[in-house]
């Protein structure tokens, strides 16, 4: 891929929240680290529940310079926000829309269809808990689920057929919060010693600091949005959970690894070669 | 090279202005130091460096609550940021209030399409579609109350109400619909006594949109 120092920018969507003070922070931190790298003429965010909004997106990126700009969804999945929201807030006509200013606004797949999320998914279940052998251990993918809004279900259970066939782990599950097979149910739906759980959300917010954590009984209800950031993570800190017989591991959510920035990068290349690009060496 | 946005900060930075609740000071020969406009001269203000540091600033309030707005006049207090260089301070300000700076280079440039609140309102789907029921009065108060720049958003409307150019509430001031007021300072004719860069707001924000889909639902 060629360097895009000099025409291009890259614009970074993120859902935001209203509520959950971590919700961007994951696509600020993208954002922060692409720019270091000086690959884009300019980085960017927007947001559509924070600051800057995707209207307020229209705006940027004046520099007579940029002549493309690549809009990267961080999301997990394809859905309504990808489908409906983005294209509409930002007035994209497809793929590729043509500016009135000559700019070529170029509109990426979400990061959630990367082929290396599954990378990461071994990755992060390998981090929390290195000790338990994956011949003895579940791998559960917790997602939403029912959700008018992205699509989490089907890429969580993409996501584990993939990683079934790699014949890694004892078993692998992809259980939701909102749908059958419940994620509640997982002592029922798991005969191995050690399980380990990654929450398939782009953030971590009420869902994999409470909600989740509740459903797998490892936590009470208690309000985790109004606790300090350091108690809130403290659900991540204590693995594993012993609960009967099992060890059970709990992960943050999926898209705060920090490799995710690569695979934001990554959505540019693809967008080009129509497919799976090459990571640029920056 | 500068970008069209620090070159129209640049040319907009005196030596000392405010932008929102912001005091943006020059020091030395290329940098800057920030902090809340009622902090001037305060000794045991917290220091940071980092233009990143903003993000953790301006996220809470002074009584730890979440800021969803960052053009609320809520900006905590006690601290104070020291950036190198023209780029720090710009990407320090976008942190603090996102997309302002863009909107005001496109506002200088005439660029700045505004969209009227019933266009904002129309164009939504899903839960927020909604919120297109509400009624010329209950905008009225609703955007007066919501949007008025003592306890709620320290932004110059610039946007109508509808596309025969109504103006959104008549329960705000004239001058909340004047870049060049200090929204800070309140009500009235007064005029801060150093420059303001103005915060605009060229369109409805989501938070005023949900606002509205409450007053519907009658929440
Ligand atoms: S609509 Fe504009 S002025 Fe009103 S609260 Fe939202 S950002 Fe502020």
């Amino acid at each position: 891929m060629e360097n895009r120092q000099t025409t291009s920018a890259l614009l970074i969507v993120g859902h935001g929240s209203t509520v959950n003070p971590d919700s961007s922070a994951p696509t600020l931190a993208y954002a922060a680290e692409i720019r270091r790298r000086h690959f884009f003429v300019d980085v960017a965010c927007a947001f559509w529940k924070e600051e800057p909004s995707l209207r307020d997106a229209r705006f940027f990126f004046d520099d007579s310079a940029i002549k493309e700009v690549y809009v990267v969804p961080n999301f997990i999945s394809e859905g309504y926000f990808t489908q409906t929201v983005i294209p509409r807030e930002l007035e994209l006509g497809g793929r590729i829309t043509n500016r009135g200013n000559g700019q070529t606004w170029k509109y990426c797949e979400p990061v959630g269809n990367d082929s290396e999320m599954t990378e990461l998914l071994l990755k992060r279940a390998k981090e929390i808990a290195p000790e338990a052998p994956a011949g003895s251990t579940t791998l559960i993918i917790a997602a939403h689920g029912t959700d008018l809004n992205e699509n989490s279900a089907g890429a969580a259970k993409r996501e584990a057929e993939k990683i079934r066939k790699l014949d890694r782990y004892a078993a692998v599950l992809n259980l939701y919060m909102e749908e059958p097979p419940l994620i509640t149910h997982w002592m029922k739906l798991t005969d191995t010693k050690n399980v380990v759980v990654v929450p398939f959300f782009i953030s971590d917010g009420l869902h994999s600091y409470e909600d989740i954590p509740v459903m797998l009984g490892i936590a009470k209800k208690r309000s985790a949005l109004n606790l300090s950031a350091a108690a809130r993570d403290e659900i991540f800190r204590q693995n594993p959970y012993k609960i009967g017989n099992r060890s059970l591991y709990y992960a943050s959510a999926i898209g705060t690894e920090p490799q995710l920035a690569d695979i934001i990068i990554k959505q540019v290349a693809r967008f080009d070669c129509g497919s799976e690009g090459s990571l640029p060496t920056s | 090279m500068p970008d069209s946005i620090e070159r129209a900060l640049a040319a907009a930075l005196t030596d000392a202005c405010y932008f929102g609740q912001i005091l943006i000071r020059k020091a030395g020969e290329n940098g800057f130091v920030l902090c809340h406009r009622d902090d001037q001269g305060f000794d045991g203000l917290r220091l940071f460096q980092n233009p990143e540091d903003a993000i953790e600033i301006s996220k809470f309030d002074d009584i730890e609550n979440y800021r969803p707005l960052k053009t609320a006049p809520n900006l905590s207090r006690g601290w104070q940021l020291a950036v190198v260089d023209l780029s720090d301070l710009r990407r320090a300000l976008d942190y603090f209030y996102p997309g302002r700076l863009a909107a005001l280079v496109a506002w200088k440039e005439n660029r700045l399409k505004t969209t009227p609140l019933r266009q904002t309102l129309d164009r939504q789907s899903g839960m927020y579609r909604i919120a297109a029921k509400i009624s010329d009065a209950q905008i009225n108060s609703l955007v007066g109350d919501f949007c008025r720049s003592d306890g709620g958003c320290l932004r110059a409307i610039l946007w109508k109400r509808n596309e025969s150019g109504i103006i959104p509430s008549t329960k705000l001031p004239p001058e909340k619909f004047e870049p060049a007021h200090d929204q800070a300072l309140g009500p009235g004719p007064t005029t801060a006594a150093i420059a303001v860069i103005p915060l605009l707001c060229q369109e409805a924000c989501n938070l005023l949109v949900a606002a509205a889909r409450k007053v519907v639902k009658g929440e």
